[in-house]
């Protein structure tokens, strides 16, 4: 119960201040746009430009939800009674990352409003745009927990901001650089982190366990690992 | 009951905490008193168990704070230094979820909330933004949400910083209130409110807990000792110096000096006879003993009768809490002076046995070492 008090003030709180509203506002209109860029008389009834330009937005979007979630509690102080209540750091740092996850499942849902839009137009086929909504989730989860762990490191949002980014960033460059230039095997185990490539598949409607291993496994390591950096806390 | 039991926190190289160790029994109300970076707060995070002891043992009412945390937790209600709080909540919301921290939802965490609210006086101000709130009600915030859940120790880490007068008297008298038969821990670095709100002080200093006691027993313990304050008549012939040497003479007596006027405390005694006071026919005089004695006023009452001078005053000086708090904390400072001229040397034992320690405060911080 303690844990889901702290995820429901999580996800309430991000629509007390401006940044939750305006983080949402601005995803869904680029998503938007990009979704109306697809719609075109006589183009395939998919989704797939609205997964594409989504899982951009989100590496700008997800760290914007995710830097505050330990980093405001830092820089407030408020950590301290929080961390003096009978909560295990646990479920303080799961709290926390099941309110953001909240929040993103709520920003993915009003884009279904595209779904409606393709629904009305056209005859969409509906197995790509299942798995390429949940490519879509479990690529936001990997980037809140990774921007998460970075928010329990500093007291500062925007470092938190730019530490996720640039992680994904290096990411991204590492894998499609990787894939090209690095020697066998490495450039295997290089494709292999690439985030792009895995929601690609999703977006085709393919639904490969390895990948939804992938993404829950890493995301539950980061979410440890921010568990760890809070109880730290305790030792210093 | 808290327990702390040679407790040291050590930040890096910073000693913030060192040897300190005391008891504060069941429903006592006890004040935590010290010039800044004493360690007060730091001991305060150590009992609410936010922060590990580098070494020692901190235990609440027989929970240790390192292996029972969680159910330590359970009976702190604690107000942090600063007071954080979540600005975009209104403060009925961020006490519902203070509540439910503690396990308390439903009705009955409406209940809590509601009662918290109102022994705060709060009504007001429930559906106010906390970001909107004054300093003195935010302050209550703080407070209210420390004891919604009914615990049954009281952390109040400077419960009236920021406050004016009569906010600190309401909250003064709130904390008094509240106290009942839990045991509260408050520290604050202001000695007429700790004076007045608490059974027993703990006086903090360099890290280190230099005295604890009543006020009174502070003052008898550590206050500058046996000092009579005495006014004879000036007459048959006595000059100030002769009857300041008679006094003198009297068994036990450390020094008799003449009293200055006014002066700030400490300042009189040092000013001594130089500088006539008194108003022609009479001697003001401060009588130092070494020791406490029974018949000190007797003896020094014997004096004036044997030389046939009337008396006008004859009374011990009853030192203030702040002599004693003073006295503390700038021997407090001359140890660490002390002991950073003699140290270099990582190992902190050997420097602290240079050092001399204040009071018998020393001797038992010293117990927990071997």
């Amino acid at each position: 119960m303690r844990m889901w008090s702290i995820a429901g003030r999580e996800f309430a709180s991000y629509f007390r201040t401006p940044v939750g509203w305006v983080v949402l506002a601005l995803y869904l209109l680029l998503s938007g746009i990009a979704f109306a860029g697809t719609l075109e008389p006589g183009a395939p009834a998919t989704l797939r430009g609205l997964f594409g330009a989504s899982q951009w937005l989100l590496l700008i979007v997800a760290p914007a939800i995710s830097m505050r979630l330990v980093s405001e509690e830092l820089r407030l102080g408020s950590i301290e009674p929080l961390m003096a209540s009978p909560v295990g750091d646990a479920s303080i740092v799961l709290g926390k990352y099941l309110g953001a996850l909240g929040f993103l499942v709520l920003m993915l849902g009003v884009t279904l409003v595209h779904v409606g839009v393709l629904e009305a137009v056209a005859d969409p086929e509906y197995g790509p745009i299942a798995t390429g909504y949940l490519g879509l989730l479990l690529t936001g989860a990997l980037y809140l927990a990774v921007g998460l762990f970075f928010s329990s490191l500093t007291a500062s949002q925007v470092l938190a901001f730019l530490l996720t980014f640039c992680f994904f960033f290096g990411l991204h460059l590492l894998s499609t650089q990787g894939a090209l230039t690095l020697p066998e095997p490495w450039n295997e185990a290089a494709y292999k982190l690439s985030l792009a490539a895995r929601l690609g598949d999703f977006a085709k409607g393919v639904l490969d366990t390895a990948h939804v291993v992938f993404f829950v496994s890493t995301s539950l390591f980061f979410v440890v690992l921010a568990a760890l950096a809070l109880e730290s806390r305790r030792w210093r | 009951m808290i327990d702390v039991s040679g407790v040291t926190k050590h930040y890096g190289s910073v000693r913030a905490v060192e040897e300190v160790s005391f008891r504060v029994p069941r429903g006592a109300v006890v004040g935590v008193l010290g010039p800044n970076g004493a360690g007060k707060s730091t001991t305060v995070r150590m009992i609410a168990g936010t922060v590990p002891p580098t070494r020692g043992s901190v235990s609440v009412d027989g929970l240790d704070s390192v292996a029972d945390s969680e159910k330590l937790r359970r009976r702190l209600g604690y107000l942090p230094e600063s007071n954080p709080l979540y600005p975009e909540m209104r403060v009925v919301e961020y006490l519902r979820y203070r509540g439910r921290l503690h396990g308390l939802g439903g009705r009955e965490g409406k209940r809590a909330v509601d009662e918290a609210i109102e022994r705060c006086w709060l009504g007001e101000m429930r559906r106010r933004r906390i970001g909107a709130l004054s300093k003195g009600y935010r302050q209550r915030v703080g407070l209210a949400a420390a004891l919604l859940h009914d615990p049954s120790v009281l952390l109040l880490d400077e419960p009236t910083s920021g406050l004016d007068p009569a906010q600190i008297r309401e909250t003064r008298s709130l904390i008094r209130s509240l106290a009942g038969d839990r045991t509260a821990l408050i520290v604050s670095h202001a000695l007429a409110e700790v004076e007045k709100t608490c059974d027993r002080l703990l006086i903090f200093a360099g890290g280190r807990l230099r005295a604890e006691g009543d006020a009174e027993e502070l003052v008898s313990k550590h206050g500058p000792g046996n000092v009579w304050d005495v006014s004879v008549e000036l007459k048959n012939g006595l000059t100030r110096g002769e009857l300041l040497k008679r006094f003198g003479a009297v068994a036990g007596v450390k020094s008799a000096v003449e009293r200055a006027s006014d002066g700030p405390v400490g300042e009189r005694e040092k000013t001594g006879s130089a500088s006539a006071s008194g108003d022609g026919d009479w001697l003001d005089a401060v009588v130092t003993f070494t020791e406490e004695r029974a018949d000190a006023g007797e003896r020094l009452g014997a004096v004036a009768a044997s030389a046939g001078l009337g008396v006008r005053r004859l009374g011990r000086r009853a030192a203030s809490l702040e002599e004693v708090y003073i006295g503390l904390v700038s021997s407090a400072r001359d140890d660490a002076a002390a002991r950073s001229a003699g140290d270099g040397v990582a190992a902190g034992d050997a420097a602290e046995q240079q050092a001399p320690e204040a009071s018998g405060a020393g001797d038992r911080a010293m117990e927990g070492v071997s």
